[in-house]
């Protein structure tokens, strides 16, 4: 397969040319840096991994199941118009590939699904990490997207992933014999998480020094791009109690409430196992239940903790026992 | 359109029955396949969703018992014959009762953890005799907690039955046995022989009764174990049941010993 290459300056009117048929979004730098519908080109914020993923752009952090009148129930899934994004980085394109596994294949969700399914992502190739504690490189991460931006300076290298993005090749791309080394497809000095097999890990002393720290603020599962544990709950209105929402909301495996069962009794109480269980989910159990590692390694969980853990770093020092 | 798994459907309540001070039966008009020790998710709009385990095994309705402890079981009390309330299921993986044909079986239930063992005693009545004896143990805090009282007889006609309550009061007239029904499982002289244990009940209920058994040579993976967790979606997807790993509502509820045994947290 050829690449394309498009230079800087056609590909602003390509990007142009998308708002005028759809919605295109990207990351923009406001109070944090997230994924939000671009009016100006020019506020397109590259430098850095956006601090928010597009989760919330499929899996929303809250969904309205149904609608409920009595014991009545009405369904409306609303569909979105054709949504584009650019500026998706490895790490959240292959998160966003283990979403759509979660809500398309092993399940179909139908929420998921209207949001998901018109959306076109265009990724942005990060030429080195973007942050110390990026460790994508250490994760088993694929080629998934519809097309894929390699910053070369004044031009971008293009690879087509799809046939929704092979539709947008237009004009302003011309084919190029030039290729992508194999190398240049894993980004350079991500490869920090040295121990991938934690099984053996569960009892380690080490994780007492994070759980020490940690506050239990949920900060770590909110960013996270895979995270997808949800509660569900109901909502009345104000002006007819017997009519309301069922409601589907992100949840946190960080908070007690996440296994506190009627009569009070929390089943994951102290903070070790709660801070324990996100990180064997992501590395551990998903594998083993899908044989696909959940973690994609973007390393928000780290960047963003208040207190700075580092469970990369935890589980590196940890020695086998 | 692919089928939309978190919607409910109504069903009406055939027949209400207090069982306790705390907690009651309903009976619901609803015909569907389902496995003892399997649950539904049981809702009132706008109170919210529960899950609760089947208590009966029968192809003329669908039984659940149900203990007021929290929002929804306080509101579900509430409701009477002929009312509707919504469901769907059943979800999970229950009892396998027909790998099970031909050994004893062994019931040690405690508190409202008897309910979901009712389904599956439901069950052995229905296929007497694909079953060799039946011997249960049946605990209670005290004489007012006791749950199924109208089935005791019958269960005594046909099986071996054990019941003891943790304490009784004086006043209660209580003329039964008072003691952990633990003490009483210890006592009694039982064969791990072709002998299957189905359990469920507090926790350290559990573990005691495991301790036990152990001692009078069962295997793990001659113990089933019913679990309880918080759960929302009970089809896999909003991993809030999840026991190291293990989702409760697609693995269990009802788990061999030895697949659960040594997960943590």
């Amino acid at each position: 397969m050829y690449l394309y290459r498009i230079t800087k300056q056609d590909f602003s009117e390509f990007l142009a040319n998308i708002k005028t048929k759809s919605e295109l979004y990207a990351p923009i730098k406001t109070d944090a840096v997230r994924f939000q519908k671009i009016d100006n080109l020019d506020d397109i914020y590259l430098k850095t991994l956006p601090d928010f993923s597009v989760k919330e752009f499929f899996f929303r952090q809250r969904e309205k199941l149904f609608s409920f009148n009595g014991n009545k129930v009405t369904v409306k899934i609303d569909k979105p118009k054709t949504r584009v994004f650019f500026g998706l980085r490895r790490c959240d394109l292959n998160a966003i590939a283990h979403q759509d596994f979660v809500f398309m294949e092993k399940h179909k969700d139908p929420y998921y699904i209207a949001q998901r399914k018109g959306a076109i992502l265009l990724g942005y190739h990060c030429n080195e990490a973007p942050s110390k504690y990026c460790f994508c490189g250490s994760m088993d991460l694929k080629d998934c997207y519809d097309l894929m931006f390699w910053d070369k300076g004044n031009h971008f290298l293009v690879d087509v992933g799809s046939d929704k993005g092979k539709k947008l090749i237009d004009k302003n791309f011309k084919k190029t014999r030039l290729k992508v080394a194999e190398k240049d497809r894993k980004i350079k000095f991500t490869d920090r998480l040295k121990k991938k097999d934690i099984s053996n890990l569960f009892d380690n002393p080490n994780w007492e020094k994070g759980a020490k720290l940690c506050i239990s603020c949920a900060s770590c599962t909110t960013l996270c791009p895979t995270c997808y544990c949800h509660e569900i709950k109901d909502e009345t209105k104000l002006e007819d109690l017997k009519s309301g929402d069922r409601i589907r909301e992100w949840s946190s495996c960080q908070l007690k409430d996440f296994s506190r069962v009627a009569g009070n009794h929390i089943f994951r109480e102290p903070l070790l196992d709660r801070f324990k269980h996100r990180i064997y989910h992501q590395l551990q159990y998903f594998k083993e239940r899908y044989n696909i590692e959940m973690c994609v390694g973007c390393g928000r969980c780290i960047t963003h903790c208040p207190t700075d853990i580092d469970f990369v770093q935890l589980i590196n020092e940890m020695k086998d026992e | 359109m692919t089928k939309n798994e978190y919607i409910p459907f109504p069903v009406k309540i055939l027949k209400k029955t207090n069982e306790s001070t705390d907690t009651f039966t309903l009976r619901l008009n609803w015909l569907v396949k389902h496995e003892p020790g399997q649950f539904i998710q049981i809702s009132i709009p706008g109170i919210g969703e529960a899950p609760i385990s089947i208590s009966s095994y029968s192809n003329k309705y669908l039984e659940i018992t149900i203990r007021k402890v929290g929002n929804v079981t306080n509101n579900l009390f509430k409701l009477e014959k002929g009312d509707e309330v919504l469901v769907r299921g059943p979800y999970g993986k229950g009892y396998p009762m027909k790998e099970l044909k031909g050994n004893n079986l062994i019931f040690i239930g405690g508190g409202c953890g008897v309910a979901p063992l009712k389904g599956a005693i439901d069950y052995v009545e229905k296929n007497r005799k694909d079953y060799g004896n039946i011997v249960l143990f049946i605990g209670y805090r005290s004489p007012k907690d006791i749950l199924f009282s109208h089935k005791h007889k019958d269960w005594g006609d046909k099986f071996k039955i054990y019941l003891s309550v943790d304490e009784a009061a004086p006043e209660t007239c209580y003329s039964g046995n008072v003691g952990f029904i633990t003490k009483t499982l210890e006592k009694e002289q039982i064969s791990n022989k072709n002998t299957v244990v189905f359990m469920c009940g507090p926790s350290i209920m559990m573990e005691k009764s495991a301790q036990i058994l152990e001692n009078k040579k069962f295997k793990d993976k001659q113990i089933y174990i019913s679990t309880e967790r918080l759960m929302y979606c009970a089809f896999g997807l909003c991993c809030h049941c999840m026991i190291h790993g293990k989702l409760t509502c697609l693995d269990g509820p009802v788990f061999r010993y030895d697949k659960i045994k040594d997960s943590k947290a």
